[in-house]
């Protein structure tokens, strides 16, 4: 039996390079032997896409993708299908953490120059995963027909028209109807399970063949290709299995006990992973008092109303995640890593931290005089840490990077 | 280097809290509390386990509320069995119409015009307590008063202009606005006294008070009735909350001593290249 069994293993193994690939991308894949907990939300946001492709699967079978019984359908899966309620939880508390683990993990590029030469192939395949996800994250919270879906598209789709020409007529051609029905659930519905994620998964699978082509970077930015043994393996480098999948292992860990706290005690978040508008059933005719978008999307809702202008509005919250795809022309520093370039590396970062997180609470908020203020001083601070980069970059001291790690 | 990077952090975090504190004193300023009139909303706490308490507020909801507010997304069967109440009593019960099934939707028992006499169709309670909250439900049903200038001569503190009547009245009684004299409070939290040493008083408006005599039940046994009412509505919203809350020790406990054994492992393994 065994045999036989491995008599086929070579059969397929000669006609398709399972071993090779195995070995090459898995099991002897050599990563840095020094890393820290920074470098674990790129593992982290696997498994969220997994999480999210597997309860979307299961989410789609009693769903019912109809103006008359979107909403109902959803109420159907949290009371009538046995455990619905955990499926739906996990894909909306899933749908927060990815974006969640997302943003740490493009953090973590900017802070150790994730994306410097060779780079950058790797860090723009990033940048159109998180384009796409914003995509599928907005087109997924239309489908339960709530409220908050269905005022929250408006907002969105109208920003269409704010283009000059063309923009009545693509409004129209993006809803399908001239007001959000179930014509524009249904296709949101194709684009969301169907187109998208195929789009995602190429992505992600381009991004990781990027990857482990050029090799995964570290937080000293060494270049751990230099120090190489007989064999040609980095010396400073460890096999990607067990040493890093038990490292991911740890994470995934405390990942999934934060996500089983927030998705059984807290699955609304607050209101923030899903707003409480959203459980009234969408109609035209009532306005929620406050509309808010979901917390992910919020710095730049806030850009796009910090400007009195709708196409303004428009360029600049577009801007404000196009200005990622640059970055690595960007950046004329000769270290990689923020430990170390100079202190305007370090303070540019830090002012892009904390007017990010002002502008995502901003974003969740009413406008008032003084918010409105502030978040044109934050959409002024997001813009001058991209644009002055090359000035601050190439202008400072910066310190020795060791030979090794 | 790395305390530069910590000094660093330290600041930012430090800015950011600052910010949020600032914003946060801005938002109670200027945007009045969901309970409008009232005030804070009352705080309410559920207890899905005490299925007495559920039993009663759904035998309320049925006698008071079913007959224009239909509960369309939950099914009659699914409540008797989570209230654990056989079916047969539960039919017998609180289920007028004979030929309704466990399996049917609670779909009310408003005729299509219903909208031509309060105004607007009695919405859907279903999800109301997830929308509305529990604490504006429970603060709601407990702040009708006498108002003659209104189409049912009753107003609400929480929803002023509210469309529906005080369907409770008989046992809550007639609630009404009135003024009191209340101590005024000095600066540092106690009463306020002249120079005699007695208390200053100061006639303050907007108390609720039931007449004496007028209703059914006392004003704690209303307060139980309400509570009732308000904990059916929040199982009712989500039936499988208490189940959610149960199974989730479980889970997180199970990943909890996933992410111990998983880190000891890594530790062991991390001793081959960390030496």
């Amino acid at each position: 039996m065994t045999e036989i069994a491995g008599k086929l293993f070579t059969w397929i193994n000669t006609r398709l390079p399972i071993v090779n690939t195995f070995e090459r991308h898995l099991s002897k894949h050599p990563v840095p032997s020094k890393v820290n907990f920074w470098y674990l939300f790129g593992a982290l946001a696997a498994v969220t896409l997994i999480i999210q492709v597997v309860t979307g699967i299961w989410l789609i079978m009693p769903y019912s993708n109809t103006e008359e019984q979107a909403f109902s359908s959803i109420e159907y899966i949290m009371r009538d299908v046995d455990y619905g309620w955990v499926i739906r939880y996990m894909h909306t508390t899933g749908a927060s953490l990815f974006f969640a683990v997302v943003y740490l993990h493009m953090f973590r590029g900017l802070l150790y120059g994730s994306y410097q030469k060779p780079k950058e192939l790797v860090w723009i395949f990033g940048c159109t995963i998180y384009l796409a996800m914003m995509a599928e994250g907005f087109l997924g919270y239309v489908l339960p027909y709530g409220q908050m879906s269905y005022w929250g598209a408006q907002v969105i789709i109208s920003l269409f028209g704010a283009i000059p020409y063309i923009g009545e007529s693509l409004e129209l051609w993006v809803r399908g109807d001239y007001y959000i029905s179930g014509i524009t659930v249904s296709r949101f519905f194709a684009l969301h399970v169907v187109a998208l994620p195929l789009v995602l998964i190429a992505l992600v699978f381009l991004h990781l063949v990027a990857l482990h082509e050029v090799g995964a970077g570290n937080p000293e930015g060494v270049d751990i290709e230099e120090h190489l043994d007989d064999d040609g393996v980095p010396l400073d480098s460890v096999p990607f299995f067990p040493y890093k999948v038990l490292n991911a292992l740890v994470a995934i860990g405390v990942f999934m006990t934060v996500f089983s706290i927030i998705m059984f005690f807290f699955p609304e978040g607050g209101g923030y992973f899903i707003e409480m508008a959203n459980f009234q059933e969408a109609n035209p005719l009532v306005t929620p008092d406050h509309i808010a978008p979901v917390w992910y999307y919020a710095p730049f809702y806030t850009m796009l109303r910090a400007i009195p202008d709708p196409l303004g509005g428009l360029i600049v919250m577009a801007s404000a995640v196009a200005i990622f795809f640059i970055v690595p022309w960007l950046d004329r520093s000769k270290v990689a890593s923020i430990r170390y370039k100079g202190i305007y590396s370090k303070i540019a970062i830090t002012m892009f931290g904390v007017s990010f997180l002002t502008l995502g609470y901003l974003g969740t908020v009413g406008v008032t005089e003084v918010r409105k203020t502030m978040s044109v001083i934050c959409t002024i601070i997001y813009f001058a840490y991209f644009l002055l980069m090359p000035i601050y970059t190439k202008y400072e001291t910066t310190k020795e990077v060791p030979e090794r790690l | 280097m790395i305390s530069m990077l910590n000094c660093f952090q330290i600041i930012s975090k430090g800015i950011v809290l600052s910010i949020l504190l600032f914003f946060f004193n801005e938002i109670y300023a200027a945007e009045g509390g969901p309970c409008k009139d009232y005030g804070e909303c009352d705080k309410f706490q559920y207890s899905l386990n005490d299925i007495e308490s559920l039993q009663r507020g759904a035998s309320t909801y049925i006698n008071y509320c079913y007959g224009c507010h239909s509960l369309k997304y939950s099914r009659w069967g699914r409540v008797a069995k989570d209230l654990q109440i056989p079916e047969d009593i539960f039919f017998e019960n609180l289920v007028f119409d004979k030929s309704i099934k466990p399996g049917d939707l609670m779909v009310g028992a408003m005729p299509e015009d219903s909208a031509n006499w309060f105004g607007v169709e009695p919405p859907d309670l279903t999800l109301v307590s997830r929308y509305k909250g529990d604490d504006w439900i429970y603060s709601y049903l407990r702040a009708y008063y006498e108002d003659s200038s209104k189409q049912y001569g009753v107003n609400n503190l929480v929803y002023p202009g509210t469309a529906m009547p005080n369907v409770l009245m008989s046992l809550q009684g007639n609630q009404q606005l009135i003024c009191k004299d209340v101590p005024l409070l000095a600066k540092n939290g106690g009463e306020k006294r002249d120079d005699f040493g007695n208390t200053i008083f100061k006639e303050k408006c907007g108390f609720l008070e039931v007449q004496e005599g007028t209703g059914i039940l006392t004003r704690e046994e209303f307060d139980t009735l309400i509570y009732d009412l308000t904990n059916f509505l929040v199982y009712v919203g989500e039936p499988s909350k208490a189940t959610r809350e149960r199974i989730g020790w479980y889970v997180v406990f199970y990943f909890l001593i996933f992410t111990a054994l998983s880190s000891l492992l890594y530790r062991e393994y991390h001793k081959d290249y960390n030496k």
